[in-house]
C-alpha cells in the first residue's frame, strides 16, 4: 500500500512537472486545432467528398473521422512528446538526483514517472475524442453509434502505448531530451514513410513479403487497432470517406495480431528502460 | 540482510571503494569510516572525488570495486534500508522550479511515506521556520534567491527527522547570519551524539569551528581522517602565535627570538595607528608559550592589545598537505 502511494506521488509529480513545462498547454492548443479545423474544412468543402445522396448515411458518423485522422499522427506524436522528456529532462535539470537520494526504490520512481506521463496522454486522448464529437455535432448534426467511443478510447490508448514506451525508453537511454525527441520522432516518421513505400511496392508488385514487412513496422501496429475495431461496426457507406481521409490502409491482418505486435514493442521498450534505469548510474546535471 | 551491529557502528563505511569513470578518471580506493554522532568535514580540492564519494553514499552511482555501506547496507542493493534515516542537501541544488518550498517539502514527505496528517504539516511548518523560509513558503523556487534555495536544500534534508545528514557545501550562498544560524542548526542536530553529519566544504573556518573530525581527500584517495587538531599536528610542524602591540623595540624582538621554540617572527602593519601585528612561528606546536611572550612584551613597556593562537591552522594544514602530496606522501 505504501509503495502504491509513493508511485502515485511520483505520478502526480510527473503530471505537475509536465504541466509546468507548458507542454500540456501546447498540446491542448494543438488538440483543439486538429479536432475543430478538419470538421470546419469538411463542412465548407464536404459536398465534393460526401454527396448529397450519401450525406444522411455519412454525416451522423463523422465524429469518427478525427479519431482516424488524428489518432495515427497526432496522438502518437503527442505520446512521443510527453514520454521522451519524462526521464531525460530530469537528468538535464539535475532534479532526479534530489528525489533519488531519498530512501525510495528506483522501480517506484520510474513506474510513477511512466504512469504520470501516460495519464497525461490519456487526458489529451479524452480531449481529442470529446472535441471530435463536439465538432462533428456542431458542423454535421446529431452523431450516431457513440457507444463505440469507449472501445475506440481503449484501442487508441493501447496503440499509443507503443510509441509512448519507445520514446520513454529512448529518453532514459539517451538522457538528453532533444535527442530523445529527435530519435523517437525519426523512428515514428521513418516507420510511417517506409510503411507507405512498402504498401505502394506491394500494390505494384503483388509480392507478399513487402506487406509482411509493413505489418511488423511500429506505425502499422500503432495505427491499425482503432480502425480495425471501428470499421466493422460502422456502416459500409463510411468506408469511402475513411479510405479517403486515412493516411494509410490498415496493414495488420487481425486485431489479435495488432495487439501482439503492440505488446512486443511495448514490453521490450519498457523492459529496456527499466533495466537500464535500475542498473545505470544516475547522471549529474548536464552543463 | 546485513545491518549495523554493535561491533560495526559505522554509519558510513568505504572499504577499498573505487569508482572508475573510464579513461584516466578514477576515484579511490577510498577507505573511510564515519561513526555515529560524528560531525565530519570532508575536505579536498575541486575534482578530488568529494562529490563522487557523496554520490556513492547516496546510491546514485555504483562503485566499480570495493564496497560502500550506509547503516550497514549497500546503498544500491538495499537503497531504502541504507538511506532510511539519511538525508542529503546538495550543493547548488537543482530543485524543481515549478514547486514552492512547501510543495517540495510535501513531495519529499510523501516520498518518505509520511501520512498526510496534522503531524506532517506541523513538521513542515517547523522546518520552514527553522531554515528561515517562512516568508517564502509559497513562492515558486524559480523566483527564490540563491541563498533561499540553499536554505530550502537544507530544509528538504531535515524533513522526516533524519539521523544522518550528508551536506554538500551547505553554507554556499548564505549571508553571514544564515551561516551562523545553520552552524547552530547542524551543531544542535549532532549534539549529544544523536545525529551524524558528513559535510563537504571549502570553507575551512566553518569546518574548523563546526566539525569534530576532518577527512581530507586528494586525487580520489583519503589522505587523512582525524580531529582538526590531529590533522594540523600531523601536517604542520609548527604553530603560530599572533599578537597586536604598540611598536616593539629591537631589543624586545631579540628577547622574543630567544624564547626556546620560536623559529620566526614576522612584523607587519596592523592597519591601525601605532599598532603592530606580529606573527610568531613556534617550532614545537604542542607547547603554549603565550604567557612568556606576553610577559616580555608587557615588561618592555609596550602595550599588548591581543595575543592568541594562530587562526586558520586547518587551512594552512590543508594547503600544506596538498603541496606535500605533490612532492611525496603525507
Amino acid at each position: 500500500m505504501k509503495r502504491a502511494e509513493v508511485i502515485f506521488t511520483f505520478a502526480r509529480y510527473e503530471i505537475k512537472r509536465a504541466i509546468a513545462r507548458k507542454k500540456v498547454l501546447a498540446l491542448v492548443a494543438f488538440t483543439i486545432l486538429l479536432t475543430i479545423l478538419p470538421y470546419y474544412a469538411l463542412s465548407q468543402t464536404g459536398t465534393s467528398i460526401i454527396t448529397a445522396a450519401d450525406a444522411p448515411y455519412v454525416n451522423p458518423y463523422l465524429w469518427v473521422l478525427a479519431v482516424i485522422l488524428v489518432g495515427p499522427l497526432f496522438l502518437n506524436f503527442t505520446a512521443i512528446l510527453i514520454a521522451a522528456g519524462s526521464m531525460s529532462e530530469e537528468y538535464e535539470q539535475g532534479t532526479a538526483e534530489l528525489l533519488l537520494s531519498k530512501p525510495v526504490r528506483r522501480s517506484d520512481y520510474i513506474t510513477g514517472k511512466f504512469l504520470g506521463g501516460y495519464i497525461l496522454f490519456l487526458f489529451i486522448l479524452v480531449l481529442t475524442l470529446v472535441l471530435s464529437i463536439a465538432s462533428a455535432f456542431t458542423f454535421f448534426g446529431v452523431q450516431k453509434d457513440l457507444y463505440l467511443i469507449p472501445g475506440l478510447f481503449v484501442a487508441q490508448a493501447f496503440s499509443s502505448l507503443l510509441f509512448f514506451s519507445l520514446a520513454f525508453m529512448l529518453g532514459e537511454l539517451i538522457r538528453r531530451s532533444s535527442l530523445a525527441y529527435i530519435f523517437s520522432s525519426a523512428i515514428f516518421f521513418s516507420s510511417f514513410i517506409i510503411s507507405l513505400f512498402l504498401s505502394a511496392i506491394f500494390r505494384f508488385t503483388g509480392k507478399v513479403v513487402y506487406k509482411t514487412v509493413q505489418m511488423y513496422l511500429p506505425t502499422s501496429a500503432a495505427g491499425s487497432l482503432p480502425v480495425q475495431y471501428a470499421l466493422p461496426r460502422l456502416p459500409s457507406t463510411l468506408s469511402t470517406v475513411l479510405t479517403f481521409v486515412s493516411t494509410s490502409t490498415t496493414p495488420a491482418s487481425t486485431i489479435s495480431f495488432s495487439i501482439e505486435i503492440l505488446l512486443v514493442y511495448t514490453i521490450v521498450a519498457i523492459a529496456i528502460a527499466a533495466a537500464y534505469f535500475l542498473h545505470a548510474d544516475i547522471s549529474r546535471k548536464l552543463s | 540482510m546485513e545491518a549495523v551491529t554493535a561491533e560495526s557502528s559505522a554509519v558510513i563505511e568505504f572499504n577499498e571503494a573505487v569508482k572508475d569513470y573510464g579513461g584516466n578518471r578514477r576515484i579511490g580506493p577510498v577507505n573511510l569510516k564515519i561513526g555515529k554522532g560524528e560531525i565530519v568535514g570532508f575536505l579536498g580540492p575541486n575534482g578530488s572525488g568529494k562529490t563522487t564519494c557523496i554520490r556513492l553514499i547516496l546510491g546514485l552511482i555504483r562503485s566499480s570495486s570495493g564496497t560502500v555501506k550506509v547503516n550497514g547496507f549497500d546503498p544500491i542493493a538495499n537503497h531504502v534500508e541504507a538511506l532510511r534515516h539519511v538525508a542529503y542537501s546538495p550543493e547548488l541544488p537543482n530543485i524543481q522550479t515549478f514547486l514552492s518550498p512547501r510543495e517540495l517539502l510535501n513531495l519529499i514527505s510523501h516520498e518518505l511515506y509520511f501520512p498526510d496528517n496534522a503531524d506532517r504539516r506541523s513538521e513542515i511548518d517547523q522546518v520552514i521556520e527553522l531554515v528561515g523560509l517562512h516568508d517564502y513558503a509559497e513562492t515558486k523556487v524559480g523566483k527564490l534567491s540563491k541563498g533561499m534555495i540553499q536554505r530550502l536544500s537544507v530544509a528538504q534534508a531535515l524533513v522526516g527527522s533524519p539521523k544522518t545528514l550528508i551536506l554538500d557545501e551547505p553554507m554556499i550562498g548564505l549571508d553571514p547570519a544564515g551561516v551562523a544560524h545553520f552552524r547552530d542548526v547542524f551543531r544542535d542536530f549532532a549534539s549529544h551524539g544523536k545525529g551524524t553529519v558528513f559535510m563537504s566544504s571549502h570553507i575551512m573556518s566553518e569546518v574548523e569551528s563546526l566539525c569534530t573530525s576532518v577527512a581530507m581527500i586528494h586525487h580520489g584517495k583519503i589522505l587523512f581522517k582525524g580531529s582538526a587538531d590531529e590533522v594540523v599536528g600531523k601536517v604542520l610542524d609548527y604553530s603560530l602565535v599572533e599578537l597586536e602591540t604598540t611598536p616593539l623595540s629591537p631589543q624586545t624582538i631579540q628577547q622574543l627570538k630567544e624564547i626556546p621554540g620560536i623559529t620566526q617572527i614576522n612584523i607587519a602593519d596592523s592597519g591601525k595607528k601605532d599598532t603592530t601585528a606580529i606573527e610568531i612561528t613556534v617550532g614545537e606546536h604542542d607547547q603554549d608559550i603565550r604567557p612568556l611572550i606576553a610577559d616580555i612584551v608587557v615588561k618592555s613597556g609596550a602595550k599588548l592589545y591581543t595575543i592568541k593562537q594562530g587562526e586558520n591552522m586547518l587551512e594552512r594544514a590543508y594547503i600544506e598537505a596538498l603541496k606535500e602530496k605533490k612532492g611525496g606522501q603525507l
